[in-house]
């Protein structure tokens, strides 16, 4: 893949770009998927009239959690009743003690569900090589288009001159 | 048939001769542990005679109360054991399994009676006891939690010879070594379970106490005493 | 669109250079004292390993415990570790759920306490064994003795809570760290290039990966706290459960959480201070972030004292013979001076320091911090180690004296603490810059935007980095 980006010195400029190429996608043959921005911080706060961010993590840890639960009542139950040791007048599957382990795992669970839907749903890790520069870890905002037609390449790089990127760069993996 | 197991001490006859301790570091292969070790509170003693002194000079009266391991039927040892090292076993006995023992010690810390014992170092004799295990007993090794057992061993062979004799097990046809020892004759032991037993009449005395009974541990040793002078605590 | 001195506001100010510059520094350069330090500390610490070792091959009779006393400096130890270790807890999540933007600055240095104060303190319950080497045992896997530990045993609460504390905590220490360690990936070179390379797992910084980053910081937060409580809380029932007289208490489990916050605050303001000296952070750890914090500890102190007055006011007056004996022994007998020290420690000096504005400065907290987290743990040790001693028959008291291996074990799991937070701070920024700077921007934010995260925007005074310290 190849893409043409440039990098902006501050949040407004880059917001401006943004909204500049959304705005022109018709004309430029922009796919509204093919924008790529790339921070240091997060900038989603700040509003690039990002719709994709909605994800349904935060509903997929209560149900880890749950299973968890169910997974600790079955192995305090199964275990303790496949080898039925009496301890203490206590009975064999106590239900005080085994609601602490169902509350432990049912707390693991939702926390491995987490780190599992972080991991997946963020696309990480990946090490394919990939459009990105260094300069973003400088504090530069990279805004780009991913496979650009060719026809309207040096439009393109006009444009984010125009919106005030700092560099305009290319990116070829090929 | 299951049984279970008690003991009952009569203490207006114990004269705190710890024959009975003897006898159970002998049947149990327990090693003594020296003087350094003994002044820190580390003898191994299973059954241990506890002495108390009770009024001034020249009128002091000193009570002997022999503690074993009281079986207790809700003993606040088994539950916290990680790995059942204690548990209660069919005979209502508080079975100590030495192979599972890791060494947390929170047995002997729930124990109200604090009759557990645990090996701080390797138990080495001194000759010529080296010479004298009972084979029935095995030996336990450093950092494993023992204590008395109401001979154990003896129990099972009891119930094995009456097993291929195709009886049941008589009342008094064995005892532990304590009760076997006393010279005193002021320990019982037998079935709880059997109304015909000595043990049921005597638990019944109106002599009879359980030691820290308050505690909730339903210890299965009963104590006959004419006057509680030392206080039942 | 934007006025002049918006758009002046907008600019990622140079700032954000230095930032990364004073934040990164660490992670780049070693001074000879860095190397000097860590020699000294496994110096310090290699003779815990041996004394270690030295009880292995032994017997855990070289240990001071005994009977009645089976628990000592080991268990003490344990408590005060885990106690610790809910620094990070409270600060990083819970601060994170109120939105309160003076911790930005200090939630890493807080969940890299809570990590390895944790890693510590869960060694405690193997080195205590007194067949260590059978630890694992406590793990339910199928094994061939054909048996499953016992889950009815508060030991077993203890192993499912701490695994499941520390896997949380390490993935919340782990997760806000990926961005920076790119930014580390992106200016280093050669082998270290590629292990960052790898740690960071490719992070390039999309909205998608952000987004994905700030929701799972959010579950993460919301889902830690309950952890941490249960994690005390289970610890505390390790007595609680026990019929031993001062230990079978109901106000444990609230007592001892209370308590674990308490120490973590203080254990986290003196790592703060020894950062902010070592690694010159002066501009990014201000006085405000230490005034904030010693408003916390000043609260447990007090809720701490609540705590103390309550489980001492009940066995008192209950007056049961064999609670009384273990109550005068710590008031008045032999355990009379750790019990004055730590109330000393725990109260009476640090709550006039943290109580008067003028004197919760830097140096101020730190000093109150030291003398608590003394007290917490001589608290620690009173409720371990008296009880045993008196317990229901008096022939069978006894007393407890430490040897040299349990000092030196504690000792050397000291050292490792240290060790492992000064190798940490070598290897990550200790203070998340990402964080930093997120809560830098001033903007007026535009039309898009929450207005709630313009308020928040606002209220950052405390951390932009300005000339004076």
């Amino acid at each position: 893949m190849n893409a043409i980006y440039g990098l902006f010195a501050d949040l407004n400029s880059a917001r401006g770009a943004v909204a500049a190429l959304r705005a022109e996608h018709s004309r430029l043959r922009i796919e509204p998927q093919a924008i790529v921005i790339m921070s240091s911080e997060p900038l989603e706060e700040v509003g690039f009239g990002w719709k994709e961010q909605r994800t349904v993590m935060p509903w997929l840890a209560p149900l880890g959690g749950l299973l968890g639960g169910a997974g600790g009542y079955a192995l305090a139950a199964f275990t303790q009743r496949t080898y039925p040791l009496p301890t203490g007048g206590m009975p064999i599957v106590a239900m005080w003690p085994t609601g602490i382990i169902m509350y432990e795992l049912t707390m693991l669970g939702a926390i491995l569900t987490t780190i599992v839907t972080f991991l997946v749903s963020a696309g990480l890790p990946n090490y394919r090589t990939r459009l990105y520069d260094p300069e973003v870890t400088n504090g530069k905002i990279l805004v780009g288009i991913s496979d650009p037609d060719p026809d309207c390449r040096a439009e393109l790089e006009q444009r984010l001159y125009r919106e005030g990127a700092e560099q305009v760069k290319e990116y070829s993996n090929k | 048939m299951a049984h279970r197991w008690g003991m009952v001490i009569d203490l207006d006859r114990c004269t705190g001769c710890e024959a009975c301790v003897a006898a159970c570091h002998a049947e149990n292969n327990i090693a003594t542990v020296g003087d350094a070790e003994a002044a820190r509170g580390r003898a191994m003693h299973w059954i241990h005679v506890e002495r108390y002194w009770d009024g001034e000079f020249p009128n002091v009266r000193v009570g002997f109360r022999p503690i074993p391991c009281q079986q207790c039927d809700a003993a606040p040892c088994e539950p916290v054991c990680p790995t059942y090292a204690s548990y209660h076993n069919a005979d209502g006995l508080n079975a100590q399994v030495y192979n599972r023992c890791i060494g947390t010690r929170y047995c002997a810390n729930a124990c109200p009676y604090t009759v557990r014992f645990f090996n701080w170092f390797n138990p080495v004799w001194d000759k010529p006891l080296n010479l004298q295990f009972n084979p029935d007993v095995s030996v336990r090794e450093v950092g494993v939690m023992e204590k008395c057992t109401f001979c154990i061993q003896r129990i099972k062979a009891a119930e094995i010879k009456a097993e291929m004799e195709k009886r049941e097990m008589k009342d008094g046809e064995f005892s532990p070594a304590c009760v076997q020892t006393c010279p005193a004759g002021a320990m019982v032991f037998g079935d709880l379970d059997d109304p015909a037993s000595m043990i049921s009449r005597f638990s019944n005395s109106v002599r009879g106490t359980k030691l820290l009974s308050e505690v909730g541990a339903f210890p299965k040793v009963t104590y006959l005493e004419r006057e509680s002078s030392h206080g039942n605590e | 669109m934007a006025t002049n001195s918006a758009a002046q506001a907008n600019v990622i100010d140079l700032k954000s250079d230095q930032i990364r510059q004073d934040l990164l520094r660490p992670v780049f350069h070693t001074s000879r004292r860095y190397y000097a330090l860590v020699f000294v500390l496994i110096a310090l610490g290699l003779p815990g390993v041996f004394a270690y070792l030295y009880q292995i091959s032994n017997g855990m009779g070289v240990a001071g415990i005994t009977r009645p006393v089976f628990w000592g400096f080991y268990i003490t130890n344990f408590v005060f570790w885990i106690g610790i270790s809910h620094a990070g807890t409270l600060i990083s999540a819970i601060l994170r759920l109120v939105n309160a933007t003076w911790r930005r600055p200090v939630t890493r240095c807080a969940e890299a306490i809570t990590v390895f104060a944790l890693a510590i303190g869960a060694q405690y319950p193997i080195i205590h064994l007194g067949r260590s080497w059978l630890f694992f045992w406590l793990i339910p896997y199928p094994s061939e003795r054909g048996i499953w530990p016992n889950f009815r045993s508060p030991l077993l609460w203890d192993f499912f809570a701490i695994s499941t504390y520390i896997t949380g905590s390490l993935i919340f220490l782990l997760l806000p760290i990926i961005p920076d360690w790119a930014m580390v990936r992106d200016r280093a070179t050669g082998l270290r290039k590629r292990i960052y390379a790898i740690l960071s797992l490719g992070w390039r910084g999309t909205p998608r990966e952000w987004h994905r980053l700030e929701v799972a910081m959010r579950v993460m937060a919301v889902v830690i706290i309950p952890v941490a409580v249960s994690v005390h809380t289970i610890v505390s029932w390790d007595f609680a459960m026990a019929p031993v007289p001062m230990w079978h208490s109901t106000v444990f489990g609230p007592y001892f959480v209370a308590g674990a916050i308490f120490s973590g605050i203080a254990a986290l303001i003196i790592a703060m201070a020894l950062i902010r000296k070592f690694l010159h952070l002066e501009d990014y750890l201000k006085p405000i972030h230490f005034d904030n914090l010693g408003k916390l500890l000043l609260l447990f102190s007090l809720l701490w004292l609540y705590f103390i007055f309550s489980e001492r006011l009940t066995v008192w007056y209950g007056n049961q013979t064999s609670e009384m004996a273990a109550f005068w022994s710590i008031q008045r007998g032999p355990f009379a001076v750790p019990f004055w020290t730590m109330v000393f420690c725990n109260f009476l000096i640090p709550f006039p320091i943290l109580a008067i504005k003028k004197l919760r400065t830097i140096t101020g907290t730190v000093i109150a911090s030291s003398t608590i987290v003394v007290g917490m743990w001589l608290e620690r040790f009173l409720i371990v180690v008296p009880p045993l001693e008196h317990k229901y028959l008096p022939y069978d008291w006894g007393n407890y004296h430490p040897t040299w291996v349990e000092i030196a074990i504690t000792a050397g799991t000291l050292m490792g603490m240290i060790l492992f937070y000064v190798l940490f701070v070598k290897f990550v920024p200790i203070i998340s810059i990402w964080e930093l700077k997120g809560g830098k921007r001033t903007e007026p934010v535009a039309d898009q935007a929450h207005a709630s995260v313009s308020s928040a925007a606002m209220r950052l005074d405390s951390t932009l980095p300005s000339g004076n310290g």
